[in-house]
């Protein structure tokens, strides 16, 4: 057999094209979910609840139902929910990588993207459990979406408090690695789970309806927005995490 | 295949030593588990008592309830939350007088498949697991049902138990593998396995609360439940058994 | 104000709020963030001044 070259595969590192344009991605993002919390507030229709007896005329539009402010959270709390899964998801894929190739470049990359999607899931939360504390009165209840999120949060929880609790670092991003990519895989079937198994104690949530188009336009500009942000700041702290790493090379090496 | 599987390998000296197949890995490996706990007792005598305790725990809890307080619709929960607590504790003890004794280094110089190891792990603790819950459901219906009447379905309660025992075993083999080599170990693993399980917990304690109450449809219940415990399982242990290899030889 | 139209905008006031704290601690929690990077970013920095330091010493030396 012929000697194959070995391709060494390329490492992600700071100073590469994302970081060249993660500064502009990071201003875009801000505009954009700028424009997004103007639009959720002074443009998107309102969301309607329960009847009210009689009718009005706000606006040129004959308005029957209970107006709600509180689902303007909304235009908010989805975009940093499916940012977070995204985030979980690099870091699922640089886990793979990592056990791919050894190479301790994609543990931080992986560690990195988990901290992104710590920092994304609290923010749903946050955002999430004012809603809820609001429109069902209640700070917490057991339902499948809280419930599934709880779990998500404390699996990334574990993860840094695993890799706390080891020293070495070959087997930090090992064990890191395996946890992250059962934690990508817990968490839809979590989702299913909690959703699918009729509960016979909690009251059905009735979803909201579908959205209308100015909701869907005013929703994309946040989703955009946020996502952005939450790659410039996977990049800012990448950058950072990296020359902390070299200096500690340098450390080591300045010893000898 | 056949052939290959028993081939022998010729040594240096012209010794002939026959492979043993991956099953008879498995078997011995298993065997080595359950001969040590034959003889000392430990993990059984152990697990037994804490379960023991946490009834008498439940006693203390539900003392100050009403008694008219439905506890057939509660003791689903309580029962699962026996056996996540007593899993845990039997979890930690499994690798830790591996390591203890440098049992599992010597396994890991055997040239084999590492998935094997995974296998008769989670085995040997599937079967400490199911022994301790044949003393310790009848033990909860004596403590706290005997007062009421389970519904007929009460004996399926069998088949969430099992399913949701082998997802344990099959998922809590791997995280102890991983906790066993960390500060802190006992705490670690209850760190990571509550989570992992819930979706396998929410499900069980679904389907057997189902069967012990037996309500109207439970059927339907009790088998969505089972399915979605069911996926649970096949999914980890697949993915446990993949993942194994980078953990033990880490 | 008419008591219909009191009626639609009834729970505008009482959700001000959770709204406003929704988003105000959805930035917080992103700032925090920003400004454990920065902090992390200072320290790496100083320490590579004082790591250049030691390398210009042994030079000298």
């Amino acid at each position: 057999m012929t000697e194959v070259t070995k391709k060494t595969p390329k490492l992600p590192e700071a100073g590469q094209w994302p970081d060249r344009i993660a500064p502009a991605v990071l201003v875009v993002g801000i505009v954009l979910s700028t424009i997004g919390f103007l639009l959720a507030f002074l443009w998107a229709s309102p969301v309607n609840g329960a009847g009210v007896n009689g009718a009005e005329m706000i606006g040129g539009q004959m308005v029957t139902n209970v107006v709600l402010l509180s689902q303007k959270i909304f235009y908010f709390h989805m975009p940093v929910a499916i940012t977070s899964f995204v985030a979980l998801g690099f870091a699922g894929y640089y886990a793979v990588r990592f056990l791919m190739t050894r190479n301790r470049r994609f543990d931080t990359c992986s560690k990195i993207a988990m901290e992104i999607a710590l920092l994304f899931v609290a923010c749903t939360m946050i955002t999430g459990d004012l809603w809820t504390r609001f429109e069902w009165g209640v700070w917490w209840t057991w339902d499948p979406r809280l419930t599934t999120y709880l779990i998500l949060m404390l699996i990334i929880i574990a993860y840094f408090i695993l890799r706390n609790a080891i020293d070495e670092p070959e087997r930090r991003a090992t064990f890191g690695a395996v946890l992250s990519i059962i934690a990508l895989i817990d968490v839809p079937i979590c989702f299913m789970v909690t959703r699918l198994i009729p509960s016979s104690i909690h009251p059905v949530v009735v979803r909201e309806g579908g959205m209308s188009g100015d909701m869907g336009i005013t929703l994309m500009f946040c989703l955009a927005g946020i996502a952005m942000i939450g790659f410039a700041l996977y990049r800012l702290r990448f950058r950072q995490v990296r020359l902390t790493e070299r200096v500690e090379v340098l450390k080591e090496q300045l010893e000898d | 295949m056949a052939a290959r599987k028993e081939a022998a390998i010729r040594t240096a000296g012209g010794v002939a030593i026959k492979r043993p197949s991956t099953f008879q890995q498995y078997k011995t490996l298993l065997r080595k588990d359950l001969e040590q706990e034959f003889r000392t007792k430990e993990m059984l005598t152990s697990m037994g008592i804490y379960a023991l305790l946490v009834l008498v725990v439940y006693g203390a809890a539900l003392a100050q309830t009403s008694s008219t307080l439905d506890i057939l619709q509660m003791s689903g929960g309580l029962l699962w939350a026996l056996i996540v607590f007593t899993s845990l504790l039997g979890l930690n003890r499994s690798f830790a007088h591996e390591k203890e004794q440098g049992c599992l280094e010597g396994i890991l110089l055997v040239p084999m498949d590492r998935s094997v190891v995974f296998l008769a792990k989670s085995t040997s603790n599937l079967l400490f697991l199911l022994a301790v819950e044949v003393i310790a459901v009848p033990l909860f219906y004596f403590f706290f049902l005997t007062t009421t009447t389970p519904s007929e379905s009460f004996w399926l309660l069998a088949v969430p138990l099992v399913v949701g025992t082998v997802g344990v075993a099959g998922i809590g083999t791997l995280l102890s593998t991983i906790t066993v080599n960390t500060r802190g170990k006992d705490v670690m693993l209850a760190v990571l396995f509550i989570p992992l399980v819930f979706p396998l917990l929410y499900a069980c304690v679904s389907a057997t609360s189902a069967a012990i109450v037996g309500a109207e449809g439970y059927a339907d219940v009790l088998l969505t439940s089972l399915a979605l415990a069911g996926g649970y399982d096949v999914i980890m242990i697949l993915a446990s058994w993949v993942l194994y290899d980078f953990v033990i030889s880490a | 104000m008419n008591p219909i139209l009191t009626e639609i905008y009834s729970t505008i006031v009482p959700s001000m709020p959770f709204i406003i704290g929704a988003y105000v601690l959805m930035w917080v929690a992103l700032l925090v963030y920003v400004l454990i990077i920065m902090v992390g970013y200072k320290k790496a920095e100083a320490q590579m001044a004082v790591l250049e330091e030691a390398v210009a010493e042994r030079r000298a030396d």
